[in-house]
């Protein structure tokens, strides 16, 4: 399928709104999942941007860009990768294979935007000094610029010179590439995953990573089941942690008379 | 002109929702690397500023003060402002110093809570379940993260009208509910977290033994054992990777492409 004038120009607007939405009102947040979506939506293939986004999404679980620490890009990564999966005709392990370069690739630009936003802070100090607020307010929403530019002038420039290139990938892919980039979508969430176990306190919380993998691989119970058995033993801790000290208290006499119980019956 | 001086000092409710409404939209537009969201929050105090501020020179110290290096949640952020034009209300200029204090002290402890919620768990709990009814073909779970996105931000916009009614005393105040909360968040979290394990990672061992005239699939070996037992170590792997210097999540990406292919080579794995 060939892309349209149309698409390009689309796919470049939804590219910069995506990363100005994540910075501000953050209803798709920056997350592959919606990108992949509204991408589909765009090259009239929701099913295949719905299966790039998740699998990308499953990639970067918890993985956030607070602290101001560059994350790869799979936010641009599932706009392109979507594209790509549609126009080449090779399926969805296809556009995910090269959402992942591109995610990468795009730290760099990232970073860039992070950096040139500096200038423009310089920029804003220089006008407090003379108290030009019309220069405070101006110079605050050129920031948006380099945010903009770094995620729409390379999604442009893949999809404008990028079939090409994708076509000649695509005919002289050997299998060992094809076949080793489908078992690496498979074994990717596992970073995500892992991720995340760094950031949560999981010594703490063992015994329910244990359980929710239990459920899961044993009694094959669905996402949404585990979630509600996780709500409630959430609420049973929210309720523990809430009144902590009377709970402690309480829970040491119910120890002492328990223990005073089973004295009577080893008699 | 005389009712104009009386309440030249009074801040009202449409005061602070533009305040929770300019830290929304502006918090991060400008973050640079020198001092991140710092000019987000001039941004988001500027209209305060002009108004309680008449004299020029004082004007331009508070819009000083505001540019400092600032960093938290930037769905947090709302308190700390709410919370600082109160202040700055009651106190006037003379406040400088407090409001600087506040800003810094409250930047860190906002930020845990919200880095939690809305950093790691809530994309956590609710991406997991959009990506895994997506991978089946469902956007029912991405319609619901939608919604509840859009819920968030509706409940943003009240944020400096809380921290504003709440004063400096928010933080103490709600630090048990909000420590109660985070830990029933990270529990609910890690018990998906486990699930996750076992469904989204797919390792498909191709290997067979062969012993005389028997053979033995691989997969069925290790299903006795235990089931998704490749996948579940995997992420024990990966969890020790990333605990190792040097080591980041750029690289153990990677690092498991790499080996993706090479296990794929050998037959291991497909």
């Amino acid at each position: 399928m060939e892309i349209q004038v149309w698409q390009i120009i689309a796919l470049t607007i939804l590219s910069m709104i995506l990363i100005w939405d994540s910075l501000s009102t953050a209803i798709f947040d920056g997350k592959p999942m919606f990108a992949g979506i509204l991408a589909g939506i765009i090259m009239g293939d929701i099913t295949t941007g719905l299966a790039v986004g998740a699998t990308l999404q499953l990639m970067v679980l918890g993985v956030g860009t607070y602290g101001g620490s560059s994350m790869p890009d799979y936010l641009t990564g599932a706009i392109v990768g979507t594209v790509f999966a549609v126009t080449s005709g090779q399926g969805v392990e296809f556009g995910i294979g090269l959402a992942v370069p591109v995610g990468l690739l795009m730290v760099n630009l990232d970073v860039l935007a992070r950096f040139c936003n500096v200038f423009f802070a310089k920029r804003v100090e220089a006008a407090i000094d003379r108290l030009d607020y019309p220069g405070i307010k101006r110079n605050i929403w050129f920031g948006m610029i380099p945010w903009g530019l770094s995620r729409a002038l390379p999604v442009f420039i893949m999809l404008i010179f990028g079939e090409d290139i994708v076509n000649a990938i695509v005919n002289h892919m050997p299998e060992w590439l094809t076949g080793g980039l489908s078992v690496a979508g498979g074994l990717l969430p596992a970073v995500g995953i892992a991720i995340l176990l760094r950031y949560l306190p999981v010594k703490k919380y063992i015994s329910f990573l244990l359980l929710g993998f239990f459920l899961a691989a044993y009694l094959s119970v669905p996402m949404v089941g585990v979630a509600i058995f996780g709500v409630a033993m959430a609420v049973i801790e929210f309720k523990k942690s809430v009144n902590g000290n009377q709970v402690v208290a309480a829970a040491n006499a119910g120890g002492l008379q328990e223990g005073l119980l089973d004295g009577e019956y080893e008699d | 002109m005389e009712n104009m001086k009386t309440n030249e000092t009074k801040l009202t409710k449409n005061d602070i929702n533009r305040v929770s409404r300019r830290w929304i939209m502006g918090s991060q537009i400008t973050w640079n690397y020198e001092k991140q969201m710092a000019v987000g929050y001039l941004w988001a105090m500027l209209p305060i500023i002009r108004k309680l501020y008449k004299d020029p020179e004082q004007q331009k110290d508070m819009l000083k003060t505001h540019v400092q290096f600032f960093n938290t949640t930037p769905h947090m952020g709302g308190f700390i402002c709410g919370i600082d034009a109160a202040t700055e209300e009651h106190e006037g200029y003379k406040a400088k110093e407090t409001v600087r204090g506040l800003k810094t002290g409250l930047m860190g402890p906002f930020a845990g809570v919200g880095d939690t919620l809305f950093g790691v768990l809530f994309p956590t709990i609710f991406g997991s379940i959009a990506a895994y009814m997506g991978q089946e073909g469902s956007m029912v779970g991405a319609i619901i993260w939608l919604l509840v996105n859009i819920a968030i931000l509706v409940l943003r916009t009240f944020t400096a009208g809380i921290g504003y009614r709440e004063g400096s005393k928010i933080i103490t105040s709600a630090k048990d509910k909000l420590d109660a909360l985070t830990a029933a968040a990270t529990l609910l979290g890690i018990t998906v977290v486990g699930a996750l394990v076992a469904t989204v990672v797919k390792a498909n061992v191709t290997a067979t033994f062969t012993s005389g005239e028997i053979t033995v699939a691989g997969q069925d070996i290790l299903n006795q054992i235990m089931p998704c037992l490749v996948p579940a170590a995997f992420v024990g792997f990966i969890y020790w990777l990333l605990g190792r210097k040097k080591m980041t999540s750029t690289k153990a990406i990677i690092l498991v492409m790499v080996l993706a292919i090479l296990l794929h080579v050998v037959g291991i794995l497909g």
